[in-house]
């Protein structure tokens, strides 16, 4: 039977594009004997290969786990809609790529949620896997569906769906669950006692031990436990020092996007721009050092072959030791001729030293930066203070260095913003290529990036309305009238792209059921955009008599109980409340490693914080 | 350093999960295979510094080989013994190294030399073998076979050097085609299985060896 499964299978793989995504076989993937292991994960990154293959925390969990010798780990991905369809017709569940076996038959499935545009595809994935999708039709019989990742922070509009979520950092954590999965399995108890040992687990949030009540007007009333002895609020999980860093990444054997390898160099930030999610969650700011990060990328070279390096973390230019790594990276390795990329650069002349530093190993392509506000009021607004003469002084020195193109990002969108504040986006556009047409010539491209603020939840904008997408579109239009007279190339994103993303992102419980709509619906790949779904989601909030307008344009109330209120990320809400009245008084907040603002962090982790000259955290 | 390249011929076999693996895609696995191994690795001149190498023929998706060929070069004279070891050891288990040696510099380039491809076709079990020999030498007895490829019709026939219906011990039909494969006149025995009415996806087409002009 599996054997004529197998060939049915790679019948298939004839009929669909780039059957290349769905075999496996890349150079250091793991394959262990189904025999030999106690227990069987499954990691699946829920859209399609060429996307998720290369996502670093997919990398370290795959590691992790199969470094263990009882335990197993292999991959799945989304197929793309042809696979799909030859899985459907074929009556072929879907499988992982190492030994082709069903979803079915792992122990546990664990998703990576980085984007909640993401959310339709899992259910897919469940439905192609013959896997109940609700947790509450699950038997002990089905596997233990979990998922980690960024958008996890507010697992609310997906929490009928998994049986638990990861709440923060992974490494450690999943190695607990393996554990408690394996001795509940041992014991041969209920799936119940399953989700209670889970619940035990520090940064691990069991949503059906949590009932939400509501007020008549639709507002949430109260967040309880209602299950003895699991913990009121989910606090967050971190690994102290960053672990070893994985170097045996895969190397895919077909092109995928961003095909290269990542070396996170620092996590977390301590800048505390307000729209900021990833630096509000991921804190504390921990790094590796030089003298780790080097070994460790020469050793992930020699392990895959890769000629492009990606040197990770939400802010290159706050690492404190950037200047002699940059040196160190060109020392070692421009022999070998690889590129490096250094992302999140600050706005100053030093970012172009560092770049200096790398020499030929500076990667091709234009310079970017991301001012996101080009008034003075705006940036204290969102709290990424920005010197004018430090801004032009810098893109001077871009072009002196002999870049030809740059790309600015800016935000739109933002509270209190005017046409004013818009307008001076266009003139910092016009006045950049005027000093690159100066230095370079006529050839000189400068690039407009505009996005708008989609408040996130534990940020201090998430009581923030969304700006209805007719300002919005007014302000893009403004934009792009005196971009394309300026000869500045302009990208955003239609208004209606954001949408989903604005009711998914601080939605409640009730949205489980307009997820599960939409997917019913037909709705997957959201976060595509070319597929155009928006009128299917309009449909399945309709169907479920919810107003998707009181999610994203509502402005909250600072008393009202927000959804995620029983995740705790260490940064607390008074401190989130506080930065939030300062942006409304256009007060500005220092990067705080210079003076600690006791954003709650050291509250919660403070006792783990390694001892001085270990593993350096940012917090003083 | 010495500044003339060495150049190693390799041929070899690419068969399983890789038979999905298309051409490009082949080409990069091995310059990061060969990275891996820690050669001292040629570039190309130019903006787009790349390992110098080059494949023979392109391998269709879908189709296994035990004759693929390819040219890569160093910039020192190394044993070859080690190279080949080293090379299969960072490369994937479905690529094996068949033979290796160091090549003259002055040799033309493998696509250049290339002249035909023997194929090796094992076909699903057959409702009326008699009726597909009939079918295969009806095709063959024709002057003109026009097969459209990306909007460009090329007549078939003169490119089926040869061919040969064996049956082998299960029972199972096996064709062996020998098409030309020169520059500009390159025939694909799918294209010659769905004339006959075969849908590729249901046989085993294994490239058996590649025929050059100096052999
Ligand atoms: S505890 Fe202090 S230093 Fe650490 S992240 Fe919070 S505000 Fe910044």
């Amino acid at each position: 039977m599996t054997g004529s499964r197998r060939d049915l299978i790679e019948k298939i793989l004839y009929h669909v594009e780039k059957p290349g995504r769905y075999v496996g076989g890349e150079h250091n993937q793991i394959v262990k004997d189904w025999g030999s292991v106690d227990t069987k994960w499954c990691l699946i990154f829920p859209d399609i290969y060429d996307i998720g293959q290369t996502n670093l925390g997919l990398a370290m969990l795959y590691q992790i786990l199969n470094a263990e010798k009882n335990i197993l780990a292999e991959r799945s991905f989304a197929p793309w809609v042809d696979m799909e369809e030859e899985l459907r017709k074929h009556r072929i569940p879907l499988f992982s790529l190492e030994s082709k076996k069903p979803l079915s038959g792992f122990d546990i499935l664990g998703f990576t949620l980085p984007y909640e545009s993401i959310y339709t595809n899992v259910l897919n994935i469940l439905d192609l896997a013959e896997i109940p999708m609700f947790t509450s039709e699950r038997t002990a019989e089905d596997p233990l569906v979990i998922a980690g990742g960024q958008a996890c922070f507010n697992p609310e509009p997906v929490s009928d769906f998994f049986d638990a979520f990861v709440i923060g950092e992974g490494e450690e954590v999943i190695l607990d669950i393996s554990r408690v999965y394996g001795s509940w399995r041992q014991a041969k108890l209920p799936r119940l006692d399953l989700h209670l040992a889970l619940a035990k687990l520090e940064g691990v949030y069991v949503p059906s031990f949590y009932s939400v009540s509501y007020h008549p007007e639709g507002l949430i009333s109260e967040i309880k436990t209602n299950q003895p002895g699991v913990p009121q609020k989910i606090t967050k999980r971190i690994v102290p020092v960053l672990p070893p860093h994985p170097t045996k990444f895969l190397v895919p054997n077909v092109e995928i996007v961003h095909d290269r390898m990542s070396v996170e160099i620092m996590r977390g930030c301590t800048r505390g721009c307000r729209f900021c999610h990833a630096g509000m969650v991921n804190r504390p700011v921990r790094q590796r050092d030089a003298s780790v990060i080097i070994p460790t990328i020469q050793e992930a070279v020699n392990a895959t072959g890769y000629e492009e390096v990606g040197l990770l973390s939400l802010s290159s230019s706050d690492h404190t030791e950037i200047l002699d790594l940059t040196r160190q990276v060109y020392d070692c390795f421009h022999e070998q001729k690889l590129a490096f990329s250094l992302p999140s650069l600050r706005i100053e002349s030093f970012s172009l030293d560092l770049m200096d530093e790398l020499k030929e190993l500076k990667p091709g392509g234009g310079f970017t930066l991301a001012p996101e506000a080009a008034t003075e009021r705006m940036r204290a607004v969102i709290n990424k203070p920005l010197d004018d003469h430090d801004f032009y002084q810098t893109v001077t020195k871009i072009f002196e260095k002999g870049w030809r193109s740059l790309k600015l990002y800016y935000m739109i969108g933002l509270p209190t913003e005017t046409m004013e504040d818009v307008d001076a986006i266009l003139q910092a556009g016009i006045k950049v290529q005027q000093i690159g047409r100066k230095l370079i010539g006529k050839s000189v491209k400068i690039h407009l990036g505009i996005a708008s603020l989609i408040p996130k939840p534990h940020t201090p904008s998430q009581w923030l309305p969304v700006h209805n997408p007719d300002s919005i579109q007014e302000k893009l239009d403004y934009l792009k009238a005196g971009t394309r007279k300026a000869g500045i190339k302009m990208s955003y994103n239609i208004p209606d792209s954001t949408l989903l993303e604005s009711w998914l992102s601080r939605g409640d419980r009730r949205l489980n059921q307009v997820v599960f709509n939409a997917w019913q619906r037909g709705a997957k790949f959201d976060a595509w955009g070319e597929r155009d779904n928006l009128h299917i989601w309009r449909n399945a909030f309709a169907e479920a008599e919810i107003d998707p307008d009181f999610y994203a344009y509502r402005e909250r109330d600072l008393e009202e109980t927000l959804p995620w209120d029983h995740i705790n990320i260490g940064v607390s809400k008074n401190f989130l409340k506080r930065d939030y009245q300062w942006s409304q008084q256009g007060r500005t907040r220092a990067d705080c490693r210079e003076s600690c603002f006791m954003c709650g962090i050291l509250d919660a982790f403070g006792e783990d914080r390694p001892a001085d000259g270990f593993g350096y955290w940012g917090c003083p | 350093m010495n500044d003339t390249p060495v150049r190693y011929r390799m041929k070899y076999s690419k068969t399983g999960n890789l038979r999905f693996i298309g051409h490009l895609d082949t080409q990069v696995m091995f310059e990061r295979a060969l990275r891996r191994a820690n050669f001292p690795l040629r570039y190309t001149q130019g903006f787009n510094k790349r390992i110098r190498l080059n494949l023979a023929s392109a391998l269709p998706l879908g189709f296994i080989s035990s004759a693929e060929m390819l040219d890569f070069w160093l910039n020192l004279e190394l044993d070859v013994e080690d190279i080949r070891q080293k090379l299969q050891n960072a490369l994937p288990a479905e690529i094996r190294i068949l033979e290796l040696r160091q090549a003259d510099n002055s040799l033309p380039s493998l696509q250049a030399s290339l002249v035909s491809s023997e194929y090796r076709i094992t076909l699903p079990a057959l409702e009326s073998p008699k009726e597909f020999k009939a079918e295969l030498d009806k095709l063959l007895t024709q002057t003109e076979i026009p097969v459209t490829r990306r909007d460009k019709t090329i007549n078939y026939r003169p490119l089926i050097l040869e061919h040969e219906l064996q049956s082998n011990p299960h029972d199972c039909f096996v064709v062996k085609l020998t098409l030309s494969s020169a520059p500009g006149a390159n025939a694909r025995p799918d294209d010659i299985l769905e004339l006959l009415g075969i849908d590729p996806a249901d046989c085993v087409i294994e490239r058996v060896r590649l025929n050059f002009s100096e052999d």
